[in-house]
């Protein structure tokens, strides 16, 4: 816990909101709309900068799916955004008018994982990847800090076709400076000959630090962050499993049908290895604070690095 | 409305058994209307996908599908029974109830953000009226004034499993639009009488406009 407080740390929300402005200055077909959470996901700030692109739909995330999807249709590149567990009910709408039809609109999911600690079970989001990683045409993004929400938002508003960009509320530990980051490109942070660590969003912080852990105690593990859950990138993937004989995914998502799933799915396939999955399988819980959560459900490296060697034994 | 596509949306429903027909028989004035007075810049959503029917024989008349194309229907390489994007005029997919009017919004509010003075004609049916999203769409359309959206509903007092007042009661239909914000007129479903009332229509600014079209 110390550890962790001490990390650098910059908020999800503030990157994403303040990215939207720019690539709005950028990009006139940009239209964002909003379903009464602009102040919590932060899209206040293109309301600011431009009124006339902003719509308000009131808190409706069907209407406000359907509404994107006309924009789409009419030639803008629409933005929706709302806390990942509200977007899901508006799941179906999103397979059956925008996926079906490959609209061009780019959904934001914030307070996702268990960053909406103190609201609890009802605002956490633990399955949001495993629903839209099974839609065909939707690409889904992990981003693993805020330098990576920007990077990839503007690489998402860039490619045609609907993604689904899924980020935490304000705990971003700094994992990237300046690297270059390409949708659809997993990221090889660490190479390791003992285990290959692969996470996405903030657990890639929290492999990187369990690999230092494993790394004291005799053991090398690589770490890859896999930021593009869908399309996955399986050259990569399956070159690193290939060199080890224990993969574990990391994620604060169930571990059914999540990044988890997607691993286990492939390498079941092309290369068989076992795939120990750490993320969650129950609904979450309020809490006065983050990270006691993440300690609570055993996300943090330090839960990661014992599972290992539990593992390894 | 026309005996000939009456006839011609039997004909095609006769090998499916009779898919949907009643629902594409009240459509057809509707969409025979909407297509007389469409614009160059109008669009048209077909929120109640199940009367794909009703829509190919109208493009069949418009001369975008031909007969040995409607004979396809619902075959695995032919027309697909509910609507989907690959259609002429098909802007959206539908087959899911309760979608197209928020879909409609959408397009109406880019048109406005682009100074373009298309209408927006959106069919929904009376059964697909039980759907929340509906409402929070026909919110959106009056907050927002948009003038430009024109929806139709397909009064035809049936929907799946029986009435319409009897599955979840409709009624006092013309209030509820009104209450929501809407422009509403009550007609017969009759290609002549809808025609007229969408021209009447045009003239009236600030808020959306709906049409229940009484069978």
């Amino acid at each position: 816990m110390e550890a962790l407080a001490k990390m650098k740390v910059e908020s999800f929300r503030e990157a994403f909101g303040q990215a939207l402005v720019d690539i709005g200055r950028r990009n006139e077909k940009i239209v964002v709309v909003d379903a009464d959470v602009k102040k919590s996901t932060k899209t206040i700030y293109f309301e600011k900068e431009f009124p006339e692109r902003f719509i308000q739909v009131g808190i409706s995330e069907q209407d406000m799916i359907g509404t994107a999807a006309g924009l789409a249709i009419a030639g803008k590149i629409p933005v929706v955004s709302a806390f990942a567990v509200f977007l899901m009910r508006a799941w179906e709408q999103i397979r059956n008018t925008v996926a079906r039809d490959n609209l061009n609109v780019k959904i934001i999911a914030t307070h996702s994982g268990f960053s909406d600690y103190l609201d609890g079970s009802s605002h956490q989001c633990l399955e949001d990847i495993a629903l839209m990683r099974v839609l065909p045409n939707m690409k889904v993004v992990v981003p693993a800090d805020a330098y990576a929400t920007r990077v990839l938002l503007e690489q998402i508003v860039e490619d045609e076709g609907p993604a689904y960009m899924r980020i935490g509320r304000d705990y971003a530990p700094r994992v990237y400076d300046g690297e270059e980051l390409r949708l659809g490109h997993a990221n090889v942070l660490r190479e390791g000959s003992d285990v290959l660590i692969i996470s996405a969003g903030v657990m890639v912080s929290m492999a990187l630090r369990a690999a230092e852990i494993l790394r004291g105690k005799g053991i090398e593990a690589g770490v890859v962050d896999v930021h593009t859950v869908k399309p996955l990138d399986e050259g990569t993937l399956t070159r690193l499993a290939r060199k080890v004989n224990l993969v574990v995914t990391a994620e604060e998502h169930s571990i059914y049908g999540g990044l988890g799933g997607a691993v286990a799915e492939l390498l079941s396939e092309k290369v068989p290895r076992r795939v120990i999955r750490i993320g969650t399988s129950t609904f979450g819980r309020s809490s006065r604070d983050y990270l006691s959560l993440l300690e609570r459900y055993g996300l943090t490296a330090e839960a990661i690095s014992s599972k290992i060697m539990e593992v390894l034994k | 409305m026309s005996e000939a596509l009456v006839e011609k949306l039997k004909e095609v429903l006769r090998p499916v058994n009779n898919f949907h027909l009643d629902s594409s028989l009240s459509c057809l004035s509707i969409m025979q209307a909407i297509f007389e007075i469409k614009r160059e810049n109008d669009v048209v959503i077909v929120s109640k996908g199940h009367s794909a029917p009703a829509f190919y024989v109208i493009l069949w008349k418009l001369g975008l599908l031909k007969s040995e194309d409607l004979e396809t229907f619902a075959e695995i390489d032919g027309l697909p029974s509910h609507i989907t994007r690959e259609i002429p005029f098909a802007e959206v997919s539908s087959g899911s109830l309760g979608q197209g009017l928020s879909v409609a919004n959408g397009i109406a509010l880019a048109k406005r953000i682009d100074g373009d003075d298309g209408r927006v004609f959106v069919i929904l049916g009376d059964g697909e009226l039980d759907e929340g999203q509906i409402w929070e769409a026909a919110m959106t359309a009056s907050h927002y004034g948009l003038d430009n959206v024109i929806a139709v509903v397909d009064r035809n007092f049936g929907q799946l499993t029986g009435s319409t007042e009897e599955i979840m009661r409709k009624e006092p239909l013309a209030e509820k639009w009104k209450a929501f914000g809407w422009e509403v007129r009550e007609v017969r479903n009759d290609v002549e009488t809808i025609k007229e009332t969408m021209i009447e229509l045009d003239s009236v600014k600030g808020k959306p406009k709906v049409i229940i079209a009484k069978i």
